[in-house]
């Protein structure tokens, strides 16, 4: 009884000093980590302070990325594959337009067979089924240089030219449109 | 005696519509004026009977000759050329003046909807195209016109076509109307050799042609756009508003689609003055009507009488009032199949007229009152009437085509009461959704009478699934 | 009208605001008007006056969900899903017709528009059979998908227990669309697609109200070559594809693009695979070529490409008959007669060949000394001849056929030569009153068109202003003129070429527009143009070859007679029809599914196609095929992998590689003068075309004689002209 009432008070006194966050039980951990943060600052020589900054700060590299070495992919996959850019269209099956209005990117198809013991499609290609979505051209060939593919761009015209719909002139007296069928 | 004294009454009327304009122009010097085509104040609080005089319709029920001769007698034709000659401009104006409403239902302005034409053309022709599809279930008041009266339709024609510049005319009559579009075609026939129509028509230097189009029995071709289709050879489906007609109408060129009444009784309107038309029923819905009676009543007849007369009395004086007495009433629907009904207690003080039964949440259509009285299944009349518009949609949009069938499929369950109480809600929400979402009216008069039996009915709805659900079990 | 002419005597014309108004109406066709502003769901848009809500929402990309609505076709406004709430109006309105007006503030979002929406999906779901399992409409479905976006969570149709759902008996219009009836929701899609765009009135509605029906009345096929577009067009499972019907699912299909190669025009497919096998093929847009809209023969003829298949290399032994060899075996053999041959070897490209192969194929020959490559299709050489790229090409571009006003078709039927070409002209026909012209024989181009008879002749009085044509097109602003390479292929092609070189000149004065067009009919022709293959055969039946390489060639133009005795026959190809026949050496090639090549289409615009699926057996990509056959002869080609070879193809000619653009053409002038040098002159032949007729149509090249759909169609056309109520 006595100990708990003891840690109790611990924990208050603690809180107050800031040295000790009890981060189950607060919602706004990031804030009291920040405080601990800055008392520990407090206590640092400027060469150390600057240095846990840099720390903290994103690297830039001059140059391009190549990242094929370190990202994994066997080098096959990387020298032979031709990686496709492009803009989907809209499925002409159906009318909406949410799936579309972005690049994408897809590899080659390479050979895929029926699998023998359950009848489903089998390939060896690992890349087959990616296809990454990028918001524009340039982030998509940034991303393919970066893994070093060479890649294409397939370009698209889905771009209409705008012309008002009229119901009006399906009933038109003097031209064409007029609409005999219903 | 008694019609002496109508006529001075009635002499004291056509007088109003004299000195009316004196009024309003001794009104301008100290008052802002009211703009061209204002109807006058209103004065009158009664309203019916219609003196005899007053009739514009004076050969409703055939006793006398509805040829031209006898149309000539009657006053028809009289003058018509003066009428012509004092221009589109003066006519839309004592239309207006006027303050008819359109007679098919829908009760639009006349003089505005007719001015909607009068604007310069781009070199398309205008039409004027008469609906004289009358097929909504209670409706008989156009065929009266059209078998007994046909000149009036002729010469309303002319007159409403100078009115909007129309180069030519077209009667839409419904094909059942084997009869009427008889003795129109004769009465056509004769105008021309008379000379009213044609080139130069009644030698106002006005050329204008009259034709009549038979439709094929359906009654969705009483849509003013699905009869301009029906009239082009298309099926009879309702086009889409905007474009209204006064735009792209009849074969894509500005037209106007009127009732027959409507047009019936411009000629009298431009002869005795608006003024006269409107010192009849109330402001905003003036003048006088062709009301149809039928169901349970000892006299079913159709009579031309004042507007905004009251239901009970326009029952009472003309139909020899419902069978078995007042007290026998149940129900009546006021306006065609379409209208909701109003139980006895609102058929009591309601007004007819356009404003007096909105208010008792119904409305005019096209002025046949169907009247029930407690012998009558309430639920399976309107069961067949839903029946009779699932019949009728013309199965073009969405809301009409399933909506209805599956609001008759109900009400068919509700006359046996196979369904359960909430059904009663949901069909409630089905007609909801079907009201205001479809293309044309149909589906609105399609919801309309079973709205009307669920707010006055429910109590009869809810008995019968009681009654059903006991003898199930 | 007297009120005017009053204000008019009173005040004169200009003070009358009535006369303002009217002044301002005529003046709205000189002027564009301008922009009016709207809210949708509170974001302003400016938009051209007449623009309608739905466009105006999309414009600010909010999707308003539809079923009759479609961007290409008229407007119809009959689902009512479109509903939306604009402030201060009592009722909903219909999106998809309504016009904005100026500060209209359009709720798309709204209870009252929800609630539109879900009692129209409601009533939408009423009839409708839930049947979504076995329809193959599942997956990509917009009943479905709008039905879970918009829809109630929960049915309440109690009349399920009582009365159930409406059922339409099935229609038969024809081994390419199966109808499933039931499913209709009236939309009227097919309707309006079949009037509009393909031209034929067949489709319509009969009955009213619940038992309306959408079919064509009496039974009978629906007679188009663009029919398949209406499977593409139902938002429900109602019409669907035949031949695909019950053999995928959306959903474990893999979808790649490519290019269609049936016709020159080159349109835009996606090609869906399952397990290494062509499922279906759907159009893919593209706005300059195709659209949304796909041929029946592109869209159904990849059955084709699984039948009468080449898999395995072959060699002809003594008795005749073709034996199945490896590669090995059958690059020696063939290797052998070639290096034996030398210089005498002469090469003809086919319909299919694709820019990789023929300049592989023209590498190779002409590094043993031989000049004798050839295309199937014939073109006048007289004048510039295949020099200048305007004389063959189809200048103007396809989507630029909408601005015409004035086209003059010279022995061409499009409309079964280039269906979707034909489409822009009806587009053009009905949209843009573009009027047509036919010299050549009488067809039906599914839109009216003044026919001037089938005279060569006429052409010659037309350019020398003796014919009342000519005037009609000096007065007219954009005249096209677009003779068929078919026509060329007569005798007197250059005579008629040059006819037409001249005239074009004479009407061209705008620079950006081109009156000269040639429509081709095959896919490659371009393509081995621009690379330097000469067109027609004579040179090879001139000259005494030792061996001919047939690169896919089996148009019927050459057979053995044609031929030396000794000449060994080698063709390379996916399909084992005429050029295999006479063969005596088959080495097996990939269709345009299985390679990545380019085509090069009658704009002049390379495209390329992709890899789908991989090619059956031991069928090879052509130009690897020849670049392995290089080795063994001793000429080794010096490219190794595809962007090597796409170099090459850059060094001849940069616009082979420039994939989706069309590289004008230039020096028409000098190409007109040029041809004035012709020599022979128009004979009186009648012009002729072979594809007259739909049944002519279905069956035209190697791989759509080998589709069995391809095959049930012409029967279904032949029977439906023999029948009564044709």
């Amino acid at each position: 009884m006595s100990s708990t009432l003891l840690r109790l008070k611990q924990v208050s006194k603690c809180a107050v000093n800031g040295n000790w966050v009890p981060r189950a039980l607060s919602t706004s951990a990031q804030r009291l980590a920040e405080t601990t943060l800055k008392n520990d600052f407090a206590l640092l020589n400027p060469e150390d302070v600057e240095h846990k900054k840099k720390l903290q700060e994103l690297i830039t590299v001059e140059g391009t990325t190549d990242l094929s070495p370190i990202s994994g992919v066997p080098e096959e996959h990387i020298r032979e594959r031709r990686v496709r850019i492009y803009e989907p269209a809209k499925n002409c099956m159906q009318s909406g337009t949410s799936n579309i209005g972005h690049w994408q990117i897809d590899f080659d198809t390479r050979e895929r067979w029926e699998n023998p013991l359950m009848g489903w499609c089998s390939t060896g290609d690992p890349l087959s089924n990616m296809q990454v979505e990028f918001s524009s051209k340039d982030d998509a060939i940034d991303y393919c240089e970066k893994n070093g593919w060479t890649w294409f761009i397939q370009k698209s015209s889905l771009e209409k030219n705008f012309k008002p719909k009229n119901y009006g002139v399906n009933f038109a007296w003097n031209k064409r449109t007029r609409v005999s069928t219903k | 005696m008694a019609s002496a004294l109508g006529r001075i009454t009635n002499l004291s009327k056509t007088q109003v519509g004299q000195f009316i304009p004196v009024l309003c122009n001794t009104q301008i010097a100290f008052y802002s004026a009211p703009p061209p085509g204002t109807p006058p104040p209103q004065t009158k609080t009664t309203f019916g009977p219609l003196a005899d005089q007053d009739r514009v319709f004076t050969n409703l029920y055939g006793r006398h000759d509805w040829r031209l001769k006898g149309a000539l007698k009657r006053g028809d034709w009289y003058k018509t050329k003066e009428i012509l000659l004092k221009g589109a401009d003066w006519i839309i104006n004592e239309v207006k003046v006027s303050g008819l409403r359109g007679r098919g239902g829908a009760g639009f302005p006349s003089g505005m909807k007719w001015s909607f034409m009068n604007k310069p053309g781009d070199g398309r022709p205008k039409y004027l195209v008469v609906n004289a599809d009358e097929g909504e279930p209670g409706t008989c008041k156009d065929r009266e016109i059209m078998r007994h009266d046909p000149h009036k339709l002729v010469e309303g024609c002319l007159i409403a076509g100078k009115a909007m510049g129309a180069k030519a005319a077209y009667i839409y009559i419904r094909g059942e109307f084997y009869n009427e579009a008889s003795n129109m075609q004769v009465a056509i026939a004769e105008a021309y050799q008379a000379g009213f129509l044609g080139k130069n028509a009644c030698g106002s230097g006005y050329d204008f042609d009259v034709f009549m189009h038979r439709g094929a029995g359906a009654y969705i071709c009483g849509e003013e756009t699905a009869l301009i289709e029906s009239l082009e050879g298309k099926q009879g489906k309702p086009r889409l508003k905007p474009p209204f007609p006064a735009d792209v109408g009849l074969f894509g060129c500005p037209t106007t689609v009127t009732n027959v009444e409507t047009v019936a009784v411009s000629p009298a309107i431009c002869r005795r003055g608006g003024t006269w038309f409107a010192s009849f029923g109330r402001t905003r819905n003036s003048g006088t009507k062709l009301f149809n009676i039928s169901g349970h009543v000892n006299r079913p007849c159709t009579v031309e009488e004042e507007m905004s007369i009251p239901l009970k009395e326009l029952i009472e004086r003309h139909a020899g009032g419902v069978t078995g007495g007042w007290d026998n009433l149940l129900a009546i629907i006021p306006g065609g199949s379409s209208t909701p009904l109003i139980p006895k207690k609102a058929c009591e003080e309601a007004i007819m007229d356009f404003d007096g039964l909105v208010a008792v949440q119904t409305s005019l259509g096209t002025a046949a009152i169907i009247v029930m009285d407690r012998s009558t299944d309430i639920v399976k009349a309107i069961a067949r009437l839903i029946m009779f518009y699932k019949h009728e949609s013309c199965g073009q949009c969405t809301p009409c085509r399933e909506g209805v069938n599956w609001m008759n499929k109900m009400m068919y369950r509700f006359v046996d009461g196979n369904a359960k109480p909430e059904e009663i809600d949901m069909l409630w929400e089905i007609s909801k959704q079907i009201e205001g979402h479809s293309i044309c009216a149909l589906g609105d008069g399609a919801a309309w009478p079973v709205q009307g039996l669920i707010r006055h009915f429910r109590p009869e709805l809810e008995g019968r699934m009681k009654k059903f659900q006991q003898a199930q079990n | 009208m007297l009120r005017l002419t009053v204000s008019r005597a009173l005040n004169g014309a200009k003070s009358s605001p009535t006369c303002l108004s009217v002044a301002s109406r005529y003046q709205s066709d000189q002027k564009k008007p301008d922009k009016i502003e709207v809210f949708i769901d509170d974001k302003p848009v400016l938009v051209e006056p007449g623009t309608t809500v739905l466009q105006a929402a999309a414009m600010v990309g909010v999707e308003i969900p539809r079923f009759c609505y479609h961007e290409r076709l008229a407007v119809a406004g009959n689902c009512r899903m479109c509903l939306v709430e604009v402030e201060k109006s009592p009722k909903p309105v219909a999106a998809c017709a309504m016009p904005v007006m100026k500060g209209w503030r359009v709720k798309t979002d709204s209870e009252m528009t929800r609630k539109a929406r879900e009692g129209i999906m409601e009533f939408l779901l009423v009839n409708h059979p839930l049947d979504c399992p076995i329809c193959d409409q599942g997956g990509e479905c917009d009943l479905q998908d709008q039905s879970m976006a918009f829809g109630s969570d929960r049915s309440r149709f109690t009349d399920i227990d009582f009365s159930g759902k409406r059922a339409v008996e099935d229609k038969d219009i024809g081994p390419l669309v199966k109808t499933i009836m039931t499913r209709c929701i009236h939309c009227t899609r097919c309707i309006r697609f079949a009037s509009e765009v393909a031209g034929i009135n067949d489709l319509g509605t009969t009955g009213r109200g619940n038992d309306m029906q959408v079919g064509t009345y009496i039974e009978k096929l629906f007679m188009s070559e663009l029919s398949g577009n209406i499977i593409d067009l139902c938002p429900v499972g109602a019409l669907t594809s035949k031949p695909y019907s019950f053999t995928a699912r959306p959903w474990e299909i893999r979808k790649v693009d490519s290019i269609d190669v049936l016709d020159a025009v080159g349109s835009n497919i996606i090609v869906s695979t399952r397990t290494g096998e062509v499922m279906r093929i759907v159009p893919r847009v593209n706005e300059e070529i195709n659209e949304e809209w796909l041929a029946d023969k592109s869209r159904f003829a990849y059955d084709g490409l699984k039948r009468q298949r080449l898999v395995t290399p072959m060699l002809r032994d003594n008795n005749g008959d073709l034996n199945p060899v490896d590669w090995e075996a059958a690059l020696i053999t063939v290797a052998k007669v070639v290096k034996h041959a030398g210089n005498s070897i002469g090469a003809i490209a086919g319909g299919f060949a694709d820019a990789e192969a023929l300049i592989a194929l023209k590498d190779l020959l002409n590094r043993l000394g031989s000049e004798h490559l050839c295309t199937e299709r014939t073109f006048p050489l007289d004048g510039s001849g295949t020099d200048l790229r305007s004389s063959y090409l189809l200048n103007n571009k396809i989507a630029a056929v909408e601005e015409a006003d004035l086209v003059l078709l010279v022995g061409t039927n499009p409309r079964f030569e280039a269906p979707l070409l034909n489409a822009r002209l009806r587009k053009a026909w009905v949209h843009n009153e573009t009027d047509v012209a036919l010299i050549g024989p009488q067809v039906d181009l599914t839109y009216h068109y003044e026919h001037l008879g089938d005279d060569p002749n006429v052409l010659r009085k037309i350019n020398e202003g003796d014919h009342e044509f000519a005037d009609k097109l000096k007065r007219a602003k954009k005249p096209l003129i677009i003779i068929g390479a078919e026509l060329l292929e007569r005798k007197d092609g250059g005579a008629l070429l040059s006819t037409v070189q001249n005239l074009s000149t004479k009407l061209n004065s705008n620079e950006d527009w081109k009156v000269l067009n040639v429509l081709h009919k095959v896919a490659s022709q371009v393509a081995a143009l621009d690379i330097g293959y000469n067109p027609g055969i004579d040179k090879i039946k001139s000259a005494d070859l030792k061996v001919l390489y047939l690169l896919g060639a089996d148009g019927d133009h050459i057979n053995k007679e044609d031929l030396p005795k000794d000449c060994f026959v080698i063709y390379q190809g996916h399909h084992g029809d005429r050029g295999a026949a006479i063969a005596d050496a088959v080495l097996p090639g990939a269709a345009y599914t299985e390679k990545q090549a380019t085509y090069v289409n009658t704009e002049g615009r390379a495209q390329q196609t992709l890899v789908a699926v991989s090619p059956p057996g031991r069928a090879r990509e052509d130009w690897k095929i020849i670049r392995a056959l290089s080795e063994i002869v001793g000429a080794k080609l010096p490219y190794d992998n595809l962007n090597q070879i796409r170099d090459r193809l850059d060094e001849i000619a940069p616009h082979l590689t420039r994939y989706g653009n069309a590289e004008s053409a230039n020096y028409f002038k000098q190409a007109a003068e040029l041809s004035k040098k012709t020599e022979s002159a128009i004979d009186c032949k009648p012009i002729d075309v072979k594809i007259k007729e739909l049944q002519d149509y279905y069956m035209t090249d190697s791989i759509s004689r080998a589709s069995p759909t391809m095959a049930k169609c012409v029967q279904a056309v032949l029977k439906q002209k023999q029948s009564a109520c044709n």
